[in-house]
């Protein structure tokens, strides 16, 4: 009986037909498609998108040269030359992130011991050629002087977690 | 000269070009699809002749079965071409007393016909379906002829596939009406977890 | 309206002599092909509309308004591509598989009825040029396969030749019974045989549901449609058959599909759903109708890709030939039994 059964429900198609009327019935549910450039999904403050460089309120850059983060870098991004300053301090010469190397893992972030290397929520950034997207030390700052308040933001959000 | 004349001489000429194709194409798969060149032509001029049926049915069983098989085949040969010129003058008497042969046959079959009277013109009337007549020649005058025909289709299919059909050990194929029969049931056991720790088996 | 055509027919006659047949011919060809071309390219919009749907997203809504002119797009996109002819392809044999692909799909047309006067050529044997024409369509696969010189593109080729070979003959049965209820070759006589006071239940379709079943499922392999798509196989053998080919030869495939699609779409409708007769009886027939019905079927492949994961080879192949041939044998045997009977009623 149970097999008889069976094949009716083969030869009847019945499955199939299951399978036809739940796409059917879904052909007519509201849609859930974010349009992109004037609806955006909300964003995480532990979102980490482009990065930033950051700098003291007296205007000071952070960053010590430490090298830590290039050291966790598991992609290999970050290139960073350190020389003493006039002032006797460590600072960078050169600190150069490749975004095309990158793998937004966060990990120069969480080594930072003075939070000089940020990631954003900035993700709709691009380049017209490769080498656009080799950040340099200038950029990098330049990115984190523009978001400071947002960046800032983000961090104290996040403060009581870490 | 008209119209049909023209077309004639065009298929005609494209029939003899694929045939030459066939015997000169080095490679094989080439030398396929010259024949299916050929097959095509010459399902013109049928339809030339008002032979609507059997120039469609050329082209549907030759052209679309036949030698789609023939190109499966073909397609998977590894060809050494310096092993196949080898012995070539050893064959040749063979081969051009073969060809001897045929074009004398052809001559002989073909001057026979010209002799005999084949009705000229016949003028058709407009609802005149060649499908039908020939249907209607093949299961009347000719209905044994026909049937003993499908008797030896039939039987060399079943000899072809009793000859390929083997059945191997050892081969991990999946069986796939054993796989359709399979039910959700009999893969698929839901438990249910009671709060005391014991389970429901009778859950769905 | 006919008359306008046969006037302006006797005109042209007169002024251009023994030129005017093909030339009309030509004319008449191109009223065809053009709005079937169109109606590819927004065939290929309603599918990403409709599977859009089914997946609650909302498809291509950017070019245009609702996405109207993402067909013109990305047809301009094709055309600018470059040509890429693989080094060790055969090129003669590479141009001409795309070709070959696509001029069967529109060679079919020439013997589709529109309506009971609207047809380019009333041939007797309609039915059998257009199976004749869909069993060519298998060359474009098999040649640019072979031609790519490339193992995918190669084991695609082989896996639709088997795969179309196969569905024919399931196809060629289901039509047998087709020509067996309608007693006649010619497509316009299949469509007039389903006419009578009942309208729906009038049609083929009611006697032979089975056949129609079998028809519809084997017209979605012939086309490579999903869920019989193995010899693209994108998860398996990247693209399958056309894996070499890029800019306008891969759009000719794209086209050559899509216009398969839309005449298995007609044959069913002229076949088993009774081409441009109405479903009830008390409204007038029409060329709508067909459209309509022609529509629906489109619909179904749409969703049916929308449905239904791809088969495995070997399923496919048993479906084929262990199922759809055997089924199909049968029911030409049951139409014949039934005609013999006064319950033959069609």
């Amino acid at each position: 009986m149970e097999k008889i059964k069976h094949y009716f429900k083969t030869f009847l198609l019945f499955e199939l037909l299951k399978g036809l009327a739940l796409t059917g019935r879904y052909m007519f549910a509201r849609k859930i498609t974010v349009q992109f450039p004037e609806e955006k999904t909300p964003q995480s403050n532990r979102f980490r998108g482009l990065h930033a460089q950051r700098r003291y309120a007296n205007g000071e850059e952070r960053c010590i040269g430490c090298k830590l983060c290039e050291a966790v870098c598991p992609a290999l991004a970050i290139k960073i030359e350190v020389a003493e300053r006039d002032d006797g301090t460590r600072r960078t010469t050169q600190y150069d992130i490749d975004l095309t190397k990158c793998i937004f893992c966060g990990f120069c972030e969480e080594s930072c011991p003075v939070d000089a290397i940020v990631e954003t929520r900035i993700f709709e950034y691009h380049g017209e050629k490769k080498g656009d997207l080799y950040y340099t030390k200038p950029m990098l700052l330049a990115v984190g002087d523009k978001y400071e308040a947002q960046i800032a933001k983000d961090r104290a959000a996040d403060a009581k977690y870490r | 000269m008209n119209f049909m004349d023209v077309v004639f001489y065009v298929f005609a000429a494209l029939t003899v070009f694929a045939g030459m194709g066939v015997i000169t194409a080095r490679n094989p798969v080439n030398a396929a699809l010259f024949l299916v060149l050929a097959f095509c032509s010459s399902a013109g001029i049928w339809m030339l002749l008002e032979a609507e049926f059997l120039a469609i049915v050329l082209v549907l069983v030759y052209v679309g079965a036949v030698m789609v098989l023939f190109l499966f085949v073909v397609m998977m040969l590894d060809i050494n071409l310096v092993r196949l010129r080898e012995g070539f003058w050893r064959w040749f008497p063979f081969g051009a007393g073969l060809a001897g042969l045929m074009v004398f046959e052809m001559i002989y079959v073909l001057g026979a016909r010209q002799t005999s009277d084949t009705g000229g013109n016949v003028v058709h009337p407009a609802n005149y379906s060649n499908t039908k007549e020939l249907g209607r020649l093949l299961y009347t005058d000719y209905v044994y002829p026909f049937e003993l025909a499908a008797v030896l289709l039939l039987l060399a299919m079943v000899a072809a596939i009793a000859l390929t059909l083997r059945r191997r050990v050892g081969v991990k194929t999946q069986n796939v009406s054993d796989q359709v029969q399979v039910k959700a049931a009999d893969r698929v056991r839901i438990v249910k977890y009671m709060q005391d720790g014991s389970t429901d088996t009778s859950a769905k | 309206m006919m008359d306008l055509l046969l006037s302006l027919e006797q005109a042209g006659q007169n002024l251009l002599g023994a030129f005017w047949l093909p030339l009309w011919t030509l004319v008449k060809i191109m009223v065809i092909v053009g709005p079937l071309m169109g109606a590819v390219a927004y065939l290929t919009l309603a599918e990403r509309k409709v599977i859009g749907w089914m997946q609650i997203r909302i498809g291509p809504n950017r070019v245009g308004y609702f996405g109207l002119l993402q067909p013109l797009a990305d047809g301009i996109k094709l055309l600018m591509k470059e040509i890429i002819v693989p080094t060790g392809s055969n090129k003669f044999l590479f141009i001409l598989g795309p070709i070959m692909a696509l001029m069967p799909a529109l060679a079919a047309w020439a013997v589709i009825p529109f309506n009971a006067e609207l047809v380019l050529a009333n041939v007797n044997a309609g039915l059998l040029y257009i199976l004749a024409m869909t069993s060519l369509g298998v060359y474009g696969v098999i040649i640019a396969g072979w031609a790519s010189n490339s193992k995918y593109a190669f084991l695609g080729c082989l896996r639709s030749a088997a795969q179309i070979v196969s569905y024919e003959i399931a196809m060629g049965f289901a039509l047998v019974c087709v020509l067996m209820a309608a007693q006649s070759l010619n497509l316009g006589d299949i469509v007039n045989g389903q006419k009578g006071s009942y309208g729906l239940l009038n049609w083929y379709i009611v006697p032979l549901f089975p056949m129609f079943i079998v028809y519809l499922i084997s017209g979605v392999a012939e086309a490579n449609r999903a869920p019989f798509d193995v010899a693209e196989g994108e998860s398996e053998i990247v693209a399958g058959f056309h894996v070499e080919y890029s800019g306008m030869t891969f759009a000719l495939f794209f086209l050559a599909e899509y216009a398969n699609m839309i005449l298995i779409a007609f044959l069913t409708a002229i076949m088993f759903m009774g081409g441009w007769l109405s479903p009830l009886p008390f409204l007038p027939d029409s060329i709508v109708w067909l459209f309509g019905k022609v529509a629906f079927v489109l619909f179904l492949f749409l969703w049916f890709r929308a449905t239904f994961p791809r088969y495995r080879y070997d399923q496919l192949m048993r479906l084929g030939w262990k199922v759809f041939i055997p089924l199909a044998i049968v029911w030409v045997v049951v139409v014949g039994a039934w005609m013999q009977t006064p319950l033959w009623v069609w």
